[in-house]
C-alpha cells in the first residue's frame, strides 16, 4: 500500500508540468472565450456585459459569418475528396513501382512542409493576371479563360484558394495511404492477382475498402483542417474581395485584432470551438474515426 | 508491392512522373524568380523560364533584411518548445502509461479533445494572457503556447509507445530497487526514440511554420520569427520580386533540410507508433 501511495504522488510530479502548461495555455483560454463572448469589449477598456447579444448578432445579422459558413461547406469536400482520391491513386501506383517510393514521396510531400505564407505568396504570382504563370500559359496556348483575375473575382476567389490547399496537402493524404497500404496483407493481393482480377479492380474493390480507417482519419483531420484555415486566406486574399473568401479563423482575427471587437471575436471563437468539437466528437463517436497514424487502427 | 503486367508498370511510372512535374511547378517558379538577376524584368511564364542564373537577389536580402536574426528567433522559439514538449510530454506520457493516478482517464480524454481544437479559437484569450503575463514581444509568449498546444499529440503518441514496451524489463529493474524516476530516465526514455523522433519532427514543423499566434504576439520586428518575414518586407521588396522570392526560398530551406534529414525516422515512427484514440 505504501508503494502505491508513493507512486501516486510521484505520478503527479511526472504529470504536473505538462498539466500546468496545458491548463494555463489551452484549457483556461477555451473557457475564457465563453465568458468574454458575453461582453462588448475592445480588449483595452473595461467591457460592457451584453449577455447573449453577440451570439444573437452572429446568427441573425452577420453577413460575413454566413459567407464563412458557406465557404467552409465548399472548403471541406473540395479539399478532402480530391486530396484523398489523388493521394490514394499515388500511393497505389507506388505499390506497383515500389522502388520509386522515396523520390515521389519526397516530391509530393514537399509542399506540406513549406510555410503556408511562402505558398500563398508564390500562388498569388501564379494567379496574377498581369504576367502570372496561368495568364502566360493562357496567352501561349490560346486558352484565354486562364487570363482572369481568379483571386480578385468574388465568384472564383474561394475556389482559387481551395486549389492551393489541395496542392499543399495532397501529399499528406498520400503519406497516410502509403502507411496504410503497408498493413494490407500480401496474401490477399497475391490471391487477387491469381484470381485474374485487373489492377484497377484490385485498387477499387480490394485495397480501397481495406483502408477504411485511413479514409475516416483523413476526413476527420480534413474537417479540423478546414476549421483551422488561416494563413493561406490571410496572405492571398485577406478574406476579400468583399468577404468572398472569408473563413471563420480569418473573421475572428479581423473582428478581434483589426476592428478591436475582442468580445465579438470571442463569441465567434465559441461558435468555432463548438462546431469543431461537435463535428469531431460526432466523427469519433458515431462514425468511428480515429486519430490513427499508420497501419493499425 | 503489387505485381502487374509490364505495360501497367510503365503507365504507372509515366503518370507519376507527369504528375510530379506538374506538382513541382510552383516550387520551380519560386526558385526561378529568386535566381533571376535583379536588373532583369521577370518575364516568360510567370518567371518560370530563366536564361541567366544569379545569386544577387540573395545578396540584396542579406544586405537589406536581417534574415539571420529572424532565423535565430525562429530557432530559439522552435528548439526550446521542441525540448519542452519532448521532456514534459514524455514524463506525462510515462505517468499515463505506467503509474496509478486518480482521474487520469478524464485528463487523457481532455487531451484528446484538444487535438480537435483549432488554434484560431484561442488567439483572443492567448493574446490577453500573454498581455497580462508581460509575454507580448517575448520568445516565451510563443514558446509556452506552442509547447502547451504540442503536448496532447506528444503525450498520445508516447503513451501508446510506452504501453507497448515490455513491462518485464521495468519490473526487473524495480525488483532490483531502481526508482521509478530512474527507470523512466534510463530505460523507458532511451527505448522510445522512434516515437520521440516523430514528436520532434512534428513539433519542429508546426512551431517553425506557425503563423497566427506569432502574428498577434510579436509586434517588435527584431523578435519576429521567419514565418512573419514576408509580411515585414513585402512593402520594401514590392518592386523587387527577385528579392522577395529569394526571401521565400531562404525561409523554406531550414524546414526542408530538417525534414529530409529526419524523414527516414518519421516514416518508421509513423508505422510503428499507431495511436489509440
Amino acid at each position: 500500500m505504501r508503494f502505491a501511495a508513493a507512486s501516486r504522488t510521484q505520478g503527479w510530479l511526472f504529470l504536473f508540468p505538462a498539466v500546468a502548461l496545458f491548463a494555463v495555455f489551452v484549457l483556461y483560454p477555451a473557457f475564457y472565450i465563453f465568458y468574454a463572448g458575453l461582453f462588448e469589449w475592445d480588449g483595452i477598456n473595461q467591457g460592457v456585459f451584453v449577455g447573449p447579444a453577440n451570439f444573437w448578432r452572429i446568427f441573425t445579422d452577420d453577413g460575413p459569418f454566413w459567407i464563412a459558413m458557406r465557404n467552409a461547406l465548399y472548403w471541406a469536400p473540395l479539399t478532402i475528396i480530391p486530396q484523398m482520391l489523388l493521394g490514394f491513386l499515388i500511393a497505389f501506383l507506388l505499390e506497383i513501382r515500389s522502388r520509386l517510393v522515396p523520390v515521389f514521396r519526397a516530391l509530393f510531400y514537399l509542399p506540406a512542409i513549406v510555410s503556408p505564407v511562402v505558398i500563398g505568396i508564390v500562388w498569388q504570382r501564379i494567379y496574377n493576371p498581369f504576367g502570372g504563370l496561368l495568364s502566360d500559359i493562357g496567352m501561349a496556348t490560346g486558352l484565354r479563360f486562364l487570363n482572369f483575375p481568379f483571386l480578385a473575382d468574388t465568384q472564383t476567389a474561394i475556389f482559387a484558394v481551395i486549389v492551393v490547399n489541395v496542392w499543399q496537402w495532397m501529399g499528406f493524404s498520400m503519406l497516410m495511404y502509403i502507411a496504410g497500404m503497408k498493413g494490407v496483407s500480401r496474401e490477399i493481393l497475391e490471391a487477387a492477382r491469381l484470381d485474374g482480377i485487373s489492377t484497377r479492380q484490385t485498387a477499387v474493390h480490394v485495397v480501397w475498402p481495406m483502408l477504411k480507417h485511413v479514409h475516416l482519419t483523413l476526413i476527420l483531420l480534413g474537417v479540423i483542417g478546414t476549421l483551422q484555415t488561416f494563413p493561406l486566406i490571410y496572405i492571398m486574399t485577406k478574406g476579400g474581395p468583399n468577404h468572398a473568401t472569408e473563413m471563420l479563423p480569418n473573421y475572428i482575427f479581423q473582428q478581434g485584432f483589426i476592428l478591436q471587437n475582442m468580445g465579438y471575436a470571442s463569441a465567434l471563437s465559441v461558435v468555432l470551438l463548438v462546431l469543431s468539437l461537435g463535428l469531431s466528437i460526432f466523427q469519433v463517436g458515431v462514425v468511428g474515426a480515429r486519430f490513427s497514424f499508420g497501419g493499425r487502427a | 508491392m503489387i505485381r502487374v503486367p509490364p505495360l501497367t508498370r510503365h503507365l504507372a511510372t509515366f503518370f507519376l512522373s507527369a504528375l510530379a512535374v506538374v506538382w513541382m511547378v510552383p516550387v520551380a517558379m519560386m526558385l526561378a524568380v529568386a535566381f533571376t538577376p535583379p536588373e532583369k524584368r521577370v518575364t516568360g511564364f510567370g518567371g518560370l523560364l530563366i536564361d541567366e542564373v544569379s545569386l544577387r537577389n540573395f545578396g540584396i536580402v542579406f544586405k537589406d533584411a536581417p534574415i539571420l536574426l529572424h532565423l535565430f528567433n525562429s530557432l530559439v522559439i522552435t528548439l526550446v518548445s521542441v525540448g519542452l514538449v519532448v521532456m514534459l510530454g514524455a514524463m506525462a506520457a510515462y505517468a499515463f502509461a505506467r503509474m496509478r493516478i486518480r482521474g487520469k482517464n478524464i485528463l487523457f480524454f481532455l487531451l484528446i479533445t484538444t487535438l480537435m481544437l483549432p488554434v484560431p479559437t484561442l488567439i483572443v484569450p492567448l493574446f490577453q494572457i500573454n498581455k497580462s503575463l508581460g509575454l507580448l514581444d517575448s520568445y516565451f509568449g510563443l514558446i509556452l503556447p506552442y509547447t502547451a498546444l504540442g503536448l496532447p499529440f506528444a503525450i498520445i503518441i508516447l503513451r501508446g509507445f510506452f504501453e507497448a514496451l515490455p513491462v518485464e524489463l521495468e519490473e526487473a529493474a524495480r525488483l532490483d530497487g531502481v526508482t521509478q524516476a530512474r527507470i523512466f530516465w534510463f530505460i523507458a526514455l532511451p527505448l522510445s526514440w522512434p516515437a520521440l523522433t516523430v514528436v520532434v519532427i512534428f513539433q519542429f514543423m508546426t512551431s517553425f511554420n506557425e503563423f497566427v499566434l506569432a502574428l498577434v504576439t510579436m509586434d517588435n520586428n527584431a523578435l519576429k520569427p521567419l514565418s512573419l518575414v514576408p509580411l515585414i518586407y513585402s512593402g520594401q521588396f514590392f518592386t523587387q520580386p527577385g528579392a522577395m522570392f529569394a526571401t521565400l526560398t531562404l525561409i523554406t530551406v531550414p524546414v526542408v533540410v530538417v525534414y529530409f534529414a529526419m524523414q527516414r525516422f518519421m516514416i518508421g515512427g509513423l508505422t510503428t507508433g499507431a495511436v489509440k484514440g
